[in-house]
């Protein structure tokens, strides 16, 4: 006999939970998803590949997809950097810069727009400053850039914050005694010991950048061809009623980032296995 | 090596660790820090080891003035309680790392480390688990890489910190008499810390004896085993021993 | 012993105060410059003509109706988000299933899924033109460019919050103490009220504090679905967003100051919660 659906246990409320769980889940996220992919069934494989391979979208989708990446990667270094100092020193100001690290997830979208724009403006505090060397920030992909490094501040940082704390001091020791440098042990010993978490961050945080919208439409300029960002290319067509090259648009991002997180996952149990985490 | 501490002292903030002691370990012998936890034998053992620095005092090795060697200087081959592998490499990397470590002009070539390592593993008995990852293993076979490892960067001494504490008792007697042998046949001044007397009195030439107090550890008796357990030096001695 | 030698000790795990300075520097430049630079610039930009100018634009009757209208979608979308999660994680930690971790993915989805393209999900889903959203139309209940619509795209980006705070802190506790709970008696309720709520309250409330703040100011979703209608279905990000491509920088940017001090009121909200109730959210800072 194989395993049963659902095992049998003494705990009330299993239809309840379950009825809820499930109701709930199937009316805000499986059938609007299924609706997506409904649609994009009945527009069909060549509809869509018409839509999507246009010079406009694949620069949109590129672009995204592009400058999401060298933000996750951004956000990938000076996370690690922000985790190891706000764990492993003491200064004075240490809680306000942890408190700080977690802004962009409670800042309205809108408003870091606003604000970043408002900054990085050629006219604004740090924009003008960044003229002088002749260096544009808004309004061009470096723009899009900040907001996306923006908005994926937190991801890293918090997800290796807990595995610093659990590093054992006599493995670093260790690799003292063995006559490692400092920097050699960082290297070899503490970054390994880092790398699932920080690989999980960096993937929440490409995932987040890829999608992301309200931060960037202000700072983007949204130059077609340039500095045009994909989900703006979707509301375009949503505002046009063209549904069809909404969700033609929406499931060729979808099935890209799915691919993305699907081949960082991979890389992640491989990894565990590897050293034996499990 | 001929190890020398002379009067060292330790302090954790407001807590003293290690009243003043002194203690001379002879070149080549095997000698074993007793005492209860809160005794400062461990606390003594990182000092050696170049991990704590001493409060007051000096550490000599052979007549040199020690204290102010750093941790790499030591070249002291230190194994952990929790032998602190490195579980992201092989048993093969975790050995070779104190080599591969070394500046590319002190450095062994590939193949010396290769043949180093190879060494090493069939001195520990353990010539077959170049390959495994540390979750791998059992205890005993940790405990073994962990001295190997240890021993890889040609260390000019030994020091072990509780090295059988997490094994059962089975193993804790093949592995004792392991030690033994390893010990005989480099002929490094090794010091390990334990608090099971049986251990350190089976095991050790020189047998120190360790007592806590509020006013930090200090070494209650020195000497070989069979002396402590004819002449204890005080009542705490008679009383930890058993004798 | 000589002084000098006791200036050089380094414990094995310290990098060089040189490093060390190094990176605390690049941390509170970095902090500065992307997050604290742009939260002063909110408050210099609205008060760029004075507190009666910033405080008049709020008071006009469409941005009392955006304010209103944001205030009304967290009170819906949170309590129903918070009721999932419970349920969600008493389903997940107090049965044993197969499909659990599949479960669990789906959950998280949302996650992975721009908001724009989750609006657009629920366009297509209950747009004019598709079968359920032409039918509802047709019998007087509009969703999308209405309130239901807006509801469902908050909840959609939000729905994983209060499930993730919770999973981990209910399988850390266990079963133990529901089941003493039954063997005393007790009935399923009264077991859920007087034990396992107490003990999952820290972690809930947390869950609430980041969905609120994610409700409160979701766009991308919103922007969707909302249609945009001035004081109707405008919300207040929306509502910054209209302001501000209309050149009215100082109500865009006093509309952005209230949600920014909303976002800074949750910030201090979620560091007392973890100072004061460290042990009782380890485990969701853990996963």
């Amino acid at each position: 006999m194989g395993k049963p659906l659902i095992h049998r246990s003494p705990m009330p409320g299993l239809g309840l939970s379950m009825g809820v769980t499930l109701t709930m889940l199937s009316l805000v996220v499986l059938l609007p998803i299924g609706a997506l992919l409904w649609k994009g069934a009945n527009f069909g494989i060549s509809g869509i590949w018409d839509t999507v391979n246009r010079e406009r979208v694949w620069a949109a989708l590129f672009l995204s997809f592009r400058l999401s990446l060298f933000a996750a990667l951004f956000n990938l270094v000076f996370g690690m950097i922000l985790a190891w100092v706000l764990v492993r020193y003491r200064f004075a100001g240490r809680r306000l810069l942890d408190a700080a690290v977690d802004l962009p997830f409670a800042l309205p979208t809108a408003v870091a727009g606003i604000a970043l724009t408002a900054l990085y403006a050629p006219n604004g505090a740090l924009g003008s400053l960044a003229a002088e060397i002749g260096w544009k920030i808004a309004y061009t992909q470096w723009g899009i850039f900040v907001a996306l490094v923006f908005v994926g501040l937190p991801f890293v940082t918090r997800t290796v914050q807990p595995v610093v704390e659990e590093i054992e001091a006599e493995v670093e020791e260790a690799s003292a005694t063995l006559g490692a440098s400092r920097i050699y042990t960082l290297r070899r010993v503490v970054l390994p010991m880092l790398a699932p978490a920080a690989l999980t961050g960096f993937a929440l945080s490409l995932a987040r950048a890829v999608g992301e919208y309200g931060s960037v439409i202000f700072i983007a300029g949204n130059i077609p061809l340039k500095t045009e960002i994909a989900p703006l290319l979707i509301v375009i067509q949503l505002e046009e009623f063209n549904y069809d090259a909404a969700a033609a648009i929406g499931i060729a991002m979808l099935l890209i980032s799915f691919g993305m997180l699907l081949v960082i996952n991979l890389i992640q149990v491989w990894s565990r296995r590897r050293i034996g985490y499990v | 090596m001929h190890i020398e501490i002379d009067e060292i002292s330790k302090q954790f903030g407001t807590t003293a660790a290690l009243t003043p002691v002194s203690l001379a370990i002879p070149s080549g012998a095997l000698v074993a820090l007793l005492g209860p936890s809160g005794s400062g034998k461990t606390t003594l053992l990182r000092i050696l080891g170049g991990l704590e620095f001493p409060t007051s005092g000096r550490v000599l090795f052979d007549g040199q003035d020690a204290t102010g060697l750093t941790v790499q200087e030591r070249r002291a081959g230190f194994v952990f309680q929790s032998y602190a592998l490195f579980r992201h490499m092989t048993v093969f990397e975790n050995i070779a790392y104190g080599l591969n470590a070394r500046p590319r002009a002190s450095r062994p070539p590939k193949a010396e480390i290769a043949r180093r390592v190879t060494k090493l593993l069939e001195l520990i008995q353990l010539p077959d688990i170049g390959s495994r990852y540390p979750s791998q293993l059992s205890g005993g076979q940790r405990q073994r890489v962990a001295l190997a490892r240890a021993l890889a960067i040609e260390p000019r001494m030994l020091l072990l910190d509780e090295p059988f504490g997490a094994l059962d008792a089975k193993v804790r007697k093949e592995l004792r008499q392991g030690l033994r042998d390893i010990h005989d046949e480099t002929g490094l001044t090794t010091v390990f810390v334990t608090h099971d007397q049986d251990e350190a009195m089976e095991l050790a030439d020189l047998v120190v004896v360790m007592s806590g107090s509020v006013t930090g550890g200090r070494i209650e008796q020195i000497g070989k085993p069979s002396d402590i357990r004819a002449r204890p030096a005080s009542a705490f001695v008679r009383d930890f021993i058993g004798a | 012993m000589s002084d000098a030698s006791l200036t050089k000790f380094r414990s094995a795990r310290e990098e060089t105060p040189l490093a060390r300075y190094a990176l605390i520097a690049v941390a509170v430049l970095g902090l500065g410059v992307l997050v604290a630079a742009p939260l002063i610039a909110v408050f210099v930009e609205a008060l760029a003509q004075g507190w009666l100018a910033a405080v008049a634009s709020l008071g006009n009757h469409d941005a009392a109706s955006a304010i209103k209208l944001t205030l009304l979608i967290a009170g819906v979308s949170v309590p129903l988000n918070a009721a999932f999660g419970i349920a969600a994680a008493w389903f997940i930690t107090k049965f044993d299933f197969r499909g659990k971790a599949f479960l669990i993915t789906l959950i998280d989805l949302p996650f992975s899924v721009s908001p724009v393209v989750a609006g657009l999900c629920i366009v297509l889903m209950f747009g004019t033109n598709s079968l359920v959203g032409g039918w509802l139309v047709a019998s007087g209940y509009p969703i999308v460019f209405a309130l239901p619509g807006i509801v469902l795209a908050t909840m959609f980006v939000t729905f994983p919050f209060v499930a993730r705070e919770l999973i981990p802190v209910m399988i850390e506790q266990g079963r133990a103490e529901e089941e003493a709970a039954l063997t005393l008696g007790a009935s399923g309720w009264r077991t859920f009220w007087t034990v396992t709520l107490p003990n999952i309250r820290w972690a809930l409330l947390y869950g609430v504090l980041l969905c609120n703040a994610r409700a409160m100011g979701e766009f991308g979703a919103v922007a969707v679905v909302s249609g945009k209608i001035r004081g109707q279905t405008a919300t207040m990000p929306i509502t910054i967003e209209m302001l501000y491509n209309e050149y009215l920088s100082v109500a865009a940017f006093s509309m952005a100051a209230v949600l920014t001090l909303l976002a800074l009121v949750t910030l201090m909200l979620k560091t007392a919660l973890e100072i004061r109730h460290a042990d009782a959210l380890a485990a969701t800072h853990r996963h």
